[in-house]
């Protein structure tokens, strides 16, 4: 199929008021969630999540995915005016949109905050389309050895960079991989603590897995202290970002937008590193240095640049080698698996319509953003008041219907607040929680290319570094092992 | 918590759990069959790894509580102002726990209106009134756009059910 051809089925599947429509809906709710503090973006997509199993697939995932970028964007709206991020994508925001909003300057951090969001998701997305096919049929060279050392790269980075420990996030990882092996045995079928229990036989679903991690932790906390999340919003003031401002700021934006499309790109890494990464370059490069920390519009450009920039590039190696690259588009697979599709290498020969599909409407996103941003800017006091302890038991009531309408199954809410308490456990012992979820989705697939690769070679465990392709990956692994422990070193020297 | 105490309890948690699954649950808990040739293709071989792994992830992080800061980190857990919060944690415990048993008895939309009320009134809500109107719109707005648009046979219980 040609470019063009790819294209037009694309288009033919997208273009319909339903498909947009759904797009500008999930960017609404992504701003709103991403503005709650304590809701997240993270939480936004698992709570839509079970509203998209009735829906087209290509219609659920732009839901989806219209949430994410939406909260993405939203995070930075309390980040400057109540010093709270709304997602921890955007905690490098309130360094200068902060002290800006103390200025009475908050409508012009926001409005640069917004500029520099829509530039650096546009530019995200043209990487997504530039790079995605090109990996994908890279990878259709990959047999189970390099999938192998693929995903072990991944969980190795995700597990490395997630906290503030390698240890934790390593942790992390194995619980997830652990109780990915829960149900029954891929190969002899038979039963892996499962107790006996129909219900543990397919495994547990991964549905009340990530709403469990994500969502009920929140409203635990809620319970452990009902008043931390009280705040004192600031006022928008009369000053609005100019075109001089955004000219003055667009090589930041720029550097800040490449540096979310390649951190974005390496599985595990996600937003917020690229956006403390992006805010420290432009410092380092800007003639007011000074002046940074202090209110300066140029690190408020920088940081959500950094951020949003990921926001596509994340779903580069889901779409191309099935590796979730953050935990949001660990969630949005979820929507991929519900209808069906299992994105990888094959996607983009199998459903290059919905893949092509997904492009356009990512590009749309961008304009959406612009639009949806512009008016949620001014709407937050409104958003802001939405009392929290209302809130929560809302999402709780939600998360009940949302996992039950999965499988029509009540073990799978039961599920769910086991998987709460956990997390709320992971949550005080700052276990993250993002290699845990990954793991779990990954593990499976894991342990299917190491027993394939194993069948294949029988038992030679050196078909595991069997070409050029593994040699990388496990490099890479090891790179980054290396990279982690020197860290910590210097860390713990200073 | 300080740091230190937080890696020594987790690294303590890991090598028991280790201990544990090894010891105990993969042996009981996961089957495998006789005629597996090859120990690395059976069902247990990756539990039983990845709890060995676990074990040493446990170690390594008993080695690092060593050199961690005994001081407690105040900004990482959150203060419980009126020390009422063990107490809140386990209302919400029973509440879970209830709602698994009135899920199938009382259906969910009664379930989540009674969960709705107690969670608000658990977190100290200063708008019962809006607490009370949401408790009622929400689930019922839930199950019409599940049962009605989505198609998801919601359950109904055995008392009141709905149309």
């Amino acid at each position: 199929m040609s470019f063009i051809d790819s294209l037009m089925a694309g288009l033919s599947l997208v273009a319909s008021v339903e498909a947009f429509l759904a797009l500008f809906v999930g960017i609404v709710i992504g701003v709103i969630g991403g503005a709650i503090p304590g809701l997240s973006a993270t939480m936004a997509v698992a709570l839509t999540l079970p509203f998209t199993f009735s829906m087209q697939p290509i219609t659920g995932i732009l839901l989806l995915l219209g949430v994410y970028k939406g909260g993405i964007f939203g995070g930075c709206i309390p980040a400057i005016l109540i010093k709270t991020p709304g997602t921890p994508a955007s905690s490098a925001t309130i360094l200068d949109g902060h002290p800006m909003a103390e200025r009475g300057e908050a409508g012009r951090a926001l409005g640069m905050a917004l500029w520099a969001s829509c530039t650096a998701d546009l530019v995200s997305n043209l990487a997504l389309i530039l790079f995605a096919g090109w990996l994908a049929s890279f990878a259709l060279n990959f047999g189970p050895p390099e999938f192998f050392a693929l995903i072990l790269f991944s969980l190795t980075i995700i597990a490395g960079v997630s906290g503030d420990s390698l240890l934790r996030g390593a942790l992390s990882a194995l619980l997830g991989l652990l109780l990915a092996t829960v149900g029954l045995d891929l190969v002899y079928g038979t039963n892996r603590f499962t107790f006996g229990d129909p219900n543990m036989m397919g495994g547990l679903n991964f549905i009340a897995v990530l709403i469990g991690l994500f969502a009920i932790p929140e409203i635990i906390a809620m319970a452990w202290n009902p008043t931390a999340h009280l705040g004192k919003a600031r006022a928008l003031g009369n000053a609005k970002v100019t075109i001089k401002d955004y000219i003055a700021s667009f090589r930041s934006i720029l550097r800040g937008s490449l540096i979310g499309v390649f951190l974005g790109s390496i599985p595990g890494i996600g937003a917020a590193p690229s956006a403390f990464l992006s805010y420290s370059e432009a410092r380092r490069k800007s003639k007011n240095k000074a002046n940074f920390g202090k209110g300066e519009i140029e690190g408020v450009a920088a940081s959500e640049a950094g951020n949003n920039g990921v926001a596509g590039a994340t779903l580069i190696p889901l779409l191309a080698l099935g590796v979730p690259g953050d935990v949001i588009t660990a969630i949005i697979i979820g929507a991929f698996m519900v209808h069906g599709l299992q994105p990888g290498p094959m996607m983009f020969i199998l459903n290059v319509d919905i893949i092509y599909g997904l492009f356009i409407g990512l590009i749309v996103s961008s304009v959406f953003l612009f639009i949806v941003g512009s008016v949620a800017i001014k709407g937050f006091r409104f958003v802001a008041d939405v009392p929290k302890r209302i809130l929560m038991p809302a999402v709780l009531i939600l998360c009940i219907y949302g996992v039950f309408a999965v499988n029509n199954n009540i073990f799978d809410v039961g599920v769910m607040f086991a998987m709460g308490w956990v997390g709320y456990v992971m949550m005080r012992y700052r276990i993250p929680a993002a290699p845990f979820l990954i793991a779990f989705i990954l593990g499976p697939l894991l342990e299917d290319n190491f027993r394939q690769s194993m069948l294949m070679s029988g038992s030679d465990p050196s078909i595991l570094l069997r070409g050029p392709i593994t040699w990388f990956f496990w490099a890479m692994t090891l790179l980054t092992i290396a990279a982690i422990g020197r860290a910590i070193m210097r860390k713990q020297a200073v | 918590m300080s740091p230190k105490t937080i890696q020594f309890q987790l690294g303590l948690g890991a090598c028991l759990a280790a201990a544990f699954l090894v010891l105990w649950a993969i042996p009981n808990w996961v089957s495998s069959p006789s005629n597996v040739s090859n120990i690395v293709l059976a069902p247990v071989f990756w539990p039983y790894a990845l709890s060995g792994i676990t074990g040493l992830v446990g170690l390594g992080l008993l080695l690092a509580a060593r050199g961690a800061s005994p001081v407690p980190d105040a900004e990482a857990e959150p203060a419980a102002d009126d020390g009422l919060s063990w107490v809140r944690l386990s209302a919400l415990a029973v509440i879970m726990v209830a709602t698994m048993f009135a899920l199938p008895r009382l259906g969910m939309v009664w379930t989540a209106m009674i969960v709705f009320v107690l969670t608000a009134f658990l977190f100290r809500t200063r708008h019962p009134i809006t607490a009370l109107i949401c408790a009622v719109v929400i689930p019922l707005a839930l199950y019409l756009f599940f049962a009605k648009v989505a198609g998801v046979a919601i359950p109904q219980g055995i008392f009141v059910r709905l149309p």
